[in-house]
């Protein structure tokens, strides 16, 4: 032998090897061998040598696969055959654990998935542990503060200039306008980002260079369902949309196609177009201003940089841009990772909503503790079960068994009703999605890869061995001879059931009265007098003249097509109350102001534009002082209203007549003051409001806006008919009369008022469903083990009955079992429910007190439902004759 | 077992143990059925069949013959035994009597 084959390729083959197999396998592998280097080389034969001795790894070959092996591979299909066996026998109780497991791992599952989706919020960036966005906190003191995740343009130079550190900044504005499409007009949201967006997120671009997505100024890229959206089959590429750009149409030609945004992804938008286009559509003084802030600024940093490093230096840059303004830490750059983003509520929103996390730990509580009970139906089933099969142990033991023997006899049952269960479970999960997602407004996205087939078999191994451990610890524990006397159950085991069933009802009647809470609380929310009446009304957006520059120049365009509206839509009878305001009740962009008092206080205030019939159509009640006069250009011009909130935010002793407490607002005075009602969501306390029929009142007096919405003038008006749809039917005749060639958008405000609440309301639809699903795994556990301990107490009935106990006697006795484990569980909830619920409840300023009545009803529902399961087998065992039970032996 | 089931694999094997007389070792037989039978099977294949044969008592082995390019191990020796001997006389015969019943004009054309 010239060549030798691989030595640890040998020892490999020595070490798997049976012995008495092992001298002529090898004798003939290295024959083989030979053979081939002569015939291929060394090389290749060395390859051929490895492959053979991987595949006589056979287990005719394997010495660990000797014959005791080969008995406990043979034990291990005797236990799956017993199991399947006994579980058989015991139909009912199979089914009953099958089915509470099932509906305990599809809440966990549908759950687990939200928990899932919502924490892995925009982590599908390759770089997103180098992805920061850049928010700006101004803090002049007294409370003269200025919080914003949208930042000033000119982050993204500064970023990329003075800072090493930072890769790349990416900005991402998102800006409303209008697209032509033949010729009408279609609201649409476009974004505005940095050509290199594509370089630093991981968004697939289709068609088209993701180096270079726009070809030049003029240049727009489409999402694919917008590409589908407004050209069909066709390539996109190359074709032109129209799109508003600060004065009128132009043009822009499609030069990239990119995958649909992820759900999961605080970042998204439809179409984009460059911000090359920044200098066009914006003053050089908007761009290079430290003060304005419009779109979000994203940071990619380099490799091997840390973001501290870039905040240490951020004083000193900002001081040598602003250092003769500002004081050090005044203007506060700052950034947050870009994963943070959908779960912070402590930053401000910028273009994408976040979520409240306290709902996602929630609601991941509640998925766990519901397969916990699930898992504790099991376990308290098993050890009931138990009762019966202490003789079978016991001639197992008799016979030899050991204890590892009979734990993993158990265990294999265990696993395999797991393993049923899950299967059933993850099954029913991915076809329910829809329907849950229909049910709870939810947006859960589920694909199936093949690997996660080991998720969910390790699911069900992890639930067969958690649930069974303890009573097939318990049942193999037992001395011989005392599981053949068949007393009962050990004291310690026995309290381990009271305990698991205490804590099941407690958890249940916890989610009960969650339920309870919540729905009070939404209820509350949605019928709380908001101090105006908003029924059937309806607000529509009002085109204006976008080649105006200035924004009063623009609401005075706004205002003329309003008026034209309202007299082509007070033609019909059906439709009352027509009026007008700056902003729509549901919205959370209303215009907020402030200013320094005369004595050097900062004060802020939301202002609203109405005209005079504005309070009158929504029913605002005037406390003192008076309405606006129809027709008084005085009190056009001069006239103000504010809320109570805003008198006594300034602090007025007699309001009419005074002025706000600024010292550069034009002639004006306070005519009246309206109650507080409720302009935003019930989250907050109502804020200090003025209210006037022109901007110009108070625009000198200001000396800073946040304006996150539009300020133009909405035709706001009140429908009498029945069917909602007449009203869109007159409102678009009209609206094409009048503006046929513009889009028409508008919304009714109820509902508007409505989505203020959705998360909360989503929240409450999925803690119902949840709480249903743990009422029914406790019934389910319940019910189960009112038949076992029935079945074991037979012959005890019987007897009493002969003794001449009543048939409501037995049904007392046998009721009471679990009576007083319930209302301890109910007892235990209280703290819980009451800690938790509190919790949530401060998310809002108005809220309702947890009444004790709250918790007796989900305790009376619970003893309610554990009576009507209770009650059925109870009754059956308590009317038996008692022959039936004594006679056989 | 008065019936042991053979499988191709195992039938082929057989056989060419039988006609290698007394020098069928893994690599002979090996050698012998992808010249043959114009197959490409690999040696491993060859080894687990032989031991299933084996168990099934239809070869018997014995150890000899080390040489220089086996690393001085030996071979292992294969022979036909009686019950396999017997099992394929069993499947011959099968074979034979379903043959002699196709009826000749199936292969005539028309």
């Amino acid at each position: 032998m010239n060549n030798q084959p691989p030595k640890w390729a040998t020892n490999l083959l020595a070490w798997y090897c049976r012995p008495e197999l092992l001298e002529d396998l090898e004798g003939d592998l290295f024959e083989l061998f030979d053979y081939q280097c002569k015939k291929y080389g060394s090389q290749k034969a060395n390859w051929f040598f490895i492959w053979y001795v991987f595949r006589s790894f056979r287990p005719s070959t394997l010495r660990f696969f000797n014959s005791t092996q080969t008995k406990r591979l043979m034990l291990t299909t005797h236990n799956f055959k017993i199991a399947v066996r006994v579980l058989w026998r015991n139909k009912f109780s199979s089914l009953l654990n099958i089915s509470g497991l099932s509906i305990g791992i599809i809440c966990f599952l549908v759950l687990g998935l939200y928990v899932l989706q919502e924490t892995t919020f925009d982590r599908f960036h390759q770089k997103a542990d180098r992805l920061y966005r850049s928010y700006l906190f101004e803090n002049y003191g007294e409370g003269h503060t200025f919080f914003n995740s949208v930042t000033p343009f000119r982050f993204e130079s500064l970023f990329e200039e003075d800072f090493p550190e930072i890769e790349t900044a990416i900005q991402v504005r998102l800006i409303n306008t209008q697209v032509g499409v033949f010729d009408k007009r279609i609201n649409e949201r476009i974004a505005i980002i940095s050509p290199e967006f594509f370089q630093v997120f991981d968004f697939n671009v289709l068609k088209g260079s993701s180096q270079k997505p726009f070809d030049n100024r003029k240049s727009i890229i489409l999402s694919r369902s917008y590409a589908e959206k407004y050209f069909g089959e066709n390539d996109p590429i190359g074709k032109t949309i129209d799109i508003e750009m600060d004065e009128d149409f132009e043009p822009f030609t499609v030069s990239a196609v990119f995958d649909d945004m992820p759900f999961n992804s605080s970042i998204s938008f439809e179409m984009a177009v460059s911000n090359e286009l920044n200098n066009e559509i914006y003053s050089e003084l908007t761009l290079n201003h430290w003060f304005t802030v419009s779109p979000e600024t994203y940071i990619l940093l380099r490799e091997g940089t840390s973001i501290e490093s870039v905040n240490d230096k951020m004083q000193d840059v900002v001081m040598s841009y602003l250092g003769e303004e500002l004081q050090r830490d005044e203007y506060n750059i700052r950034f947050q990772p870009i994963t943070d983003i959908h779960l912070n509520p402590e930053i401000p929103v910028g273009n994408s909503t976040v979520n409240n996390p306290k709902y996602v730990y929630i609601l991941g509580f509640i998925g766990s503790m519901v397969l916990i009970l699930a898992c504790i139906n099991y376990t308290t089933l098993a050890m009931g079960n138990s009762l019966k099969r202490n003789k079978e142990v016991a001639v197992r033991k008799v016979l030899g068994a050991l204890r590892p023997i009979l734990i993993s006899q158990y265990l294999t049952e265990s696993v395999i009703i797991a393993s049923i269960s899950t299967a059933i479970g993850t099954i029913t999960t991915l076809l329910a999605i829809p329907v849950f997602n229909a049910l709870t407004n939810s947006t859960l996205a589920y694909s199936f890869e093949w690997f996660h087939l080991a998720y969910f078999g390790g699911l069900g191994l992890l639930i067969g061995l958690v649930a069974g451990i303890y009573p097939v610890l318990a049942l193999s524990r037992g001395k011989v001879l005392t599981l053949l006397q068949n007393t009962s159950q050990s004291k310690a085991s026995h309290g381990v059931r009271k305990a698991m069933v205490i804590f099941q009802f407690a958890m249940t009647v916890f989610l009960l009265t969650s339920t309870l809470v919540m729905q009070k609380q939404l209820n509350f929310l949605q019928n709380k007098d908001l101090g105006f009446s908003y029924e059937a009304s309806i607000a529509v957006e009002i085109p204006t003249d976008p080649t105006l520059q200035r924004m009063s120049e623009r609401v005075v365009a706004a205002e003329q097509n309003h008026a034209l509206l309202k007299a082509e839509i007070s033609k019909s009878p059906k439709i009352t109350d027509v009026t007008m305001g700056s902003h729509t009740f549901g919205s959370r962009t209303w215009a907020h102001m402030a200013f320094t008092d005369k004595n050097e206080v900062f004060r802020r205030f939301y202002f609203l534009q109405v005209d005079e019939h504005y309070l009158e159509a929504f029913d605002i009640k005037v406390i003192t002082g008076r309405d606006f006069e129809e027709g008084s250009g005085l009190d056009k011009r001069q006239s103000i209203i504010i809320n109570q909130a805003a008198v006594d935010y300034f602090g007025f002793e007699n309001p009419i007549g005074e002025k706000l407490p600024g010292n550069e607002f034009g002639e004006h005075q306070i005519i009246g003051v309206i109650d507080d009602f409720h302009f935003s969501s019930l989250h907050n306390k109502v804020q200090p409001l003025v209210i006037a029929q022109s901007i110009q009142l108070i625009y000198q007096g200001i000396s800073d806006a946040d304006i996150g919405g539009s300020v133009l003038p909405k035709l706001l008006f009140k429908f009498q008919g029945q069917n909602l749809i007449e009203a869109e039917e007159i409102l678009s005749e009209s609206w094409d009369k009048i503006f046929p060639n513009q889009g028409l958008e508008f919304h009714f405000m109820d509902h508007a008022i409505q989505q203020q609440y959705e998360s909360e309301a989503q929240l409450k639809k999925l803690i119902t469903v949840a709480s249903t699903i743990a009422i029914v795994i406790a019934a389910i556990g319940l019910l189960g083990l009112t038949v076992l301990v029935i079945n074991s107490r037979e012959k005890e009935i019987g007897i009493r009955k002969v003794m001449g106990a009543s048939a409501l006697q037995v049904f007392i006795l046998l009721a009471k079992t679990y009576s007083i484990q319930l209302v301890i569980g109910i007892i235990l909830s209280i703290p819980l429910t009451l800690w938790l619920m509190n919790d949530w409840l401060n998310n809002f300023a108005y809220k309702i007190t947890l009444t004790p009545d709250l918790f007796i009803k989900s305790g009376l529902l619970a003893l309610v439902i554990a009576l009507l399961v209770v009650t059925y087998h109870t009754l059956k065992a308590a009317l038996i004759n008692p022959i039936e039970s004594l006679r056989d032996e | 077992m008065d019936h042991e089931s053979i499988g191709v694999m195992e039938e082929l094997v057989l056989l060419t143990v039988g006609s290698l007389h007394q020098g069928a070792y893994a690599l002979t037989i090996l050698e012998e059925i992808n010249e043959k039978a114009e197959k490409n099977l690999d040696v491993t294949t060859i080894h687990s069949v032989l031991r299933r044969l084996e168990k099934k008592t239809y070869v018997s082995s014995e150890m000899g013959g080390a040489t220089a390019e086996r690393g001085g191990r030996r071979k292992r020796f294969f022979q036909l035994t009686a019950a396999g001997k017997k099992v394929l006389d069993q499947n011959m015969s099968l074979r034979m009597e379903l043959y002699s019943k196709i009826p000749k004009f199936t292969f005539s054309p028309i």
